[in-house]
């Protein structure tokens, strides 16, 4: 989810908070807390970096997309877009019951 | 950039929700200094950008700080995740510590070497085993270095690895430690004797660089471990 709205730019901690929230219709209710270690993970892991950029008035810390990261981000979205597929093909009502024999 | 910690301590932000929050985080974390001083002011910056998102004027008032500190998740719960991070931040620069101490050393010795032509020089039995130790210590720290940085996209980290990196250190600092007394007693019988005393001081600097870095490791490792807190906010 982290990596998802980042694809469109650079965004600092709050911002993307608000930005899973929204994207989510609010139906997310985020700790907003548990984002700042997830960010941390996610730099270390090289799928984000981060630098200071001037917002407004202020200095916030930006996060971006690095390459290793927009890959991984696709491979997750294929990988969920299939399992959300096959679930939604299990779940949905069958137009023709099968007689029962 | 103000340091968080030098600005919670000196001014007068009693009942600020926001300030009493990241001071209580700041208090219970542990870690390299500018990785926490980095985290701290993140989650100070996010918490007014929520409390002014609260607030209906844009300027936070103390019902928009204490709401936003509501929704942030209690300290008790955020502190293990954070922590973590701060304790493999930590390991990382332990490891990094120790692997570019021991290569300087190993370089500085064999320099020490090549210019002092005595074959004869005691103790090097026993400075050549200590020398082990550190070269032991140094590739757990290389290791440590690719399995918390690019491998850990494909591989976990092992939960034990903060404390063996740490014991590992200080094994390396004690190891110093005797070869820079052992460098500084046996100096006077050196062909080049302000060669070996330089050599001590050196390795001595190096005891004294990596024991601190894994202190801080075997504490962030300890309080890695810890239960949660016991006073929730």
């Amino acid at each position: 989810m982290l990596l998802s709205v980042l694809e469109a730019g650079p965004l600092h901690g709050y911002a993307i908070i608000t930005a899973v929230q929204d994207r989510s219709g609010g139906a997310l209710e985020l700790r907003t807390g548990t984002i700042y270690p997830a960010l941390n993970r996610l730099e270390r892991l090289g799928l984000l970096r981060s630098s200071w950029q001037s917002v407004g008035e202020r200095r916030r810390r930006c996060y971006e997309l690095t390459e290793v990261g927009r890959r991984n981000l696709d491979t997750e979205r294929s990988a969920w877009q299939a399992f959300t597929h096959a679930i939604g093909s299990v779940l949905a009502p069958a137009t023709q019951p099968r007689p029962v024999s | 950039m103000t340091a968080v910690g030098t600005r919670v301590d000196s001014a007068d932000q009693a009942g600020d929700p926001i300030e009493d929050y990241v001071r209580v985080l700041s208090t219970a974390l542990r870690g390299p200094a500018q990785v926490k001083a980095r985290m701290i002011q993140e989650i100070h910056d996010g918490l007014t950008d929520a409390a002014a998102a609260h607030s209906p004027h844009g300027a936070p008032d103390h019902h928009a700080a204490s709401q936003a500190v509501r929704e942030f998740g209690t300290a008790d719960d955020l502190v293990p995740e954070l922590q973590r991070e701060l304790t493999l931040a930590q390991t990382r620069h332990t490891a990094r510590t120790v692997a570019v101490s021991v290569a300087a050393l190993v370089t500085c010795w064999l320099l020490m070497r090549v210019a002092d032509q005595n074959t004869d020089w005691p103790l090097r039995t026993l400075v050549g085993h200590l020398a082990g130790v550190m070269a032991a210590a140094a590739l757990l720290a290389a290791s440590t270095l690719a399995v918390t940085g690019p491998l850990a996209r494909r591989l976990p980290v092992p939960g034990r690895l903060p404390r063996v990196i740490a014991w590992a250190g200080t094994a390396c600092s004690v190891a110093m430690a005797a070869v820079a007394l052992t460098l500084a007693v046996t100096a006077a019988l050196a062909t080049n004797w302000p060669l070996a005393v330089l050599g001590a001081a050196i390795t001595a600097v190096s005891h004294v660089i990596v024991g601190a870095s894994a202190r801080a490791c075997r504490e962030c490792a300890r309080l890695d471990d810890r239960p949660a807190l016991a006073s929730s906010r």
